[in-house]
């Protein structure tokens, strides 16, 4: 008996000094998950005006355009609901469906290979398609079911707000851009100045599941008009 | 809303299948191991239920893998999930335990059937039977080991789908310990039928042994079971609905009633307290019970992933 637990102890050794050389090669950007140490200076977050939007979906289209985003999928949706009172009277709400750049994201959490990961510069949650390799784990994982198997790549995409697009040029993303409403406002949650804290700090605003824990960056505020709804 | 296609839907019946398997495996190594244990010791290698154990664990670990790689949607990418880790990720995780427990597997199946490798050998590859040898000195370790391995990777079927925050019927502490059951008694009634398959004794030891582990096993499986949907019903909202659609009259209600607790739980349970009673076991008796158990596995793993999926939070 005492050999054999003296030969299991041994065992249990090589289990772990296997799961220290595990730890070298796990990859860097998985552990993104983890609050990063020096607080950065930028957090990009998205307000959508639910009572400035008309449901024109202009922001689908240019996002398609500017981020080459094939048919039969997209990375925004505009939610209608209604019609609310009698006709000629009547009206709708809209409610955008993106990525919510979870503070807290399940998809990242999730991801195997850490191809679904936080830019912690920046706070945005994107995929790094090279080592994506299309388990759809991140994709059931995500509450707010907004990701998709790219048809081209076939890898797992979403919304980056324009990160490789539109922000490395220096310039809005391009739903924010193309709205003519104005519903759409971008910009860094860290600014105090930024007209995106002003309208934060002027309106009452709402996230989705917050009760999730994700903590999600996009921002609604809540259209007044129609009926109330339990 | 059809039963096999709905908004929402991320992961089809290659998951299940995926789930099922690895299950399968580690319920078959567990059983083998107990067997070998507690009954056969050194007379475990020519046991036909042992030898059908050692066939259907790797194959069954092996063909889950395969449909694993097979569901992705880059197959040819596949090894990235062997070089990059994600610790906070269950399925790389799992994988980790995954490659651990086939390696282990192997090693152990190398011990229990030493003996009739190096007769097969005879004097050819002097290498294999050193480590054949060094193996055999290091069976308790690695059978330590592998029942380590095996129950994680039975529990991990279980917790791959419990991340899922986003469904309150998956995101469930309960599920893990639901599959990793329901994983031992398939492994359980997988190693009976390829036991009497390749000839063994449906009235021997082994098969009184298993059948003694499997009534506990399916008792505790419907206390789950009542567990899982009690606990949903009475935390509303969401899992309310979600518990209630899944159990309702639709497809999936039939396939949970029918098939998951009569096919899978009731009748083998039957069976099983009936055959206490008069003593002879018929290889058709044996082979009946486990293929219904087997049944009832396989449903229960594609019940709850399509089930699970339909509600949201
Ligand atoms: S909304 Fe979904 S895809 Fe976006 S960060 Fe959150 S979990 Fe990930
Ligand atoms: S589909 Fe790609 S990004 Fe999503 S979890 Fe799998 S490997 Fe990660
Ligand atoms: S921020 Fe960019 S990627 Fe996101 S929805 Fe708008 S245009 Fe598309």
């Amino acid at each position: 008996m005492q050999v054999s637990k003296r030969q299991f102890l041994k065992g249990v050794g090589a289990l772990l000094a296997g799961a220290s050389f595990y730890g070298v090669t796990r990859s860097p950007q998985a552990d993104s998950t983890q609050a990063a140490e020096a607080t950065p200076e930028i957090k990009y977050a998205m307000v959508h005006d639910e009572n400035a939007c008309i449901g024109c979906n202009a922001c689908i289209d240019a996002c398609r355009e500017v981020n080459h985003v094939p048919d039969g999928v997209s990375r925004v949706k505009i939610e209608r609901s209604g019609p609310f009172g009698e006709y000629p009277e009547q009206s709708y709400r809209f409610s955008r469906v993106s990525c919510q750049h979870c503070e807290a994201a399940p998809c990242v959490r999730v991801c195997p290979t850490g191809a679904a990961y936080i830019d912690k510069a920046t706070g945005i949650v994107a995929v790094n398609s090279d080592r994506c390799v299309g388990c759809q784990y991140c994709i059931a994982a995500c509450p707010y079911q907004v990701r998709y198997i790219h048809p081209e790549t076939r890898t797992a995409d979403k919304c980056d707000f324009c990160q490789k697009s539109r922000l490395a040029k220096g310039l809005e993303p391009a739903c924010v851009e193309a709205c003519p409403t104005k519903a759409l406002t971008f910009g860094n949650l860290k600014d105090p100045e930024s007209d995106l804290v002003k309208l934060l700090k002027a309106k009452p605003s709402y996230r989705a599941k917050v009760d999730l824990g994700t903590r999600p960056k996009l921002f609604h505020i809540q259209t007044i008009d129609g009926e109330i709804m339990l | 809303m059809s039963a096999f296609h709905f908004e929402g839907l991320v992961w089809h019946w290659p998951i299940a299948i995926y789930l099922f398997l690895a299950g399968l495996s580690a319920g078959a190594v567990f059983f083998a191991i107990m067997l070998k244990h507690f009954k056969l010791a050194h007379e475990a290698w020519h046991s036909p239920f042992v030898q059908a154990a050692a066939i259907i664990a790797p194959v069954a670990v092996f063909g889950g893998l395969g449909i694993l790689v097979f569901d992705l949607t880059r197959p040819l990418d596949f090894w990235k999930i062997l070089v990059f880790y994600n610790t906070t990720s269950v399925m790389s995780m799992g994988v980790l335990v995954l490659m651990a427990y086939q390696l282990v597997l192997f090693a152990w199946i190398a011990c229990v059937f030493q003996r009739r490798i190096t007769q097969l050998l005879g004097k050819r590859l002097p290498i294999v039977q050193r480590l054949l040898n060094w193996l055999v000195k290091q069976e308790a370790a690695i059978t330590g080991i592998l029942v380590i391995l095996a129950i994680s990777l039975g529990a991990y079927t279980g917790f791959l789908l419990s991340a899922l925050i986003g469904f309150p019927l998956l995101n469930n502490p309960v599920l893990p310990l639901l599959f990793l059951i329901s994983g031992l008694s398939s492994g359980a009634a997988a190693t009976l039928l390829g036991g009497v398959l390749l000839r063994g004794n449906p009235n021997g030891v082994e098969v009184r042994f298993i059948h003694g582990i499997e009534i506990p096993l399916i008792l505790v499986e419907i206390g789950l079971l009542f567990t899982f949907f009690a606990g949903l019903i009475l935390s509303g909202g969401q899992s309310q609905v979600a518990a209630l659609n899944a159990l309702g009259f639709g497809f999936w209600g039939w396939i949970f009633w029918a098939g998951v607790i009569g096919i899978g739980l009731t009748l083998p349970l039957a069976f099983n307290l009936w055959m206490k009673v008069s003593a002879d076991r018929k290889f058709a008796y044996v082979a009946v019970t486990a293929s219904f158990s087997l049944i009832g596995v396989f449903l229960l793993r594609n019940f709850i992933l399509y089930t699970g999926q339909m509600t949201g939070t």
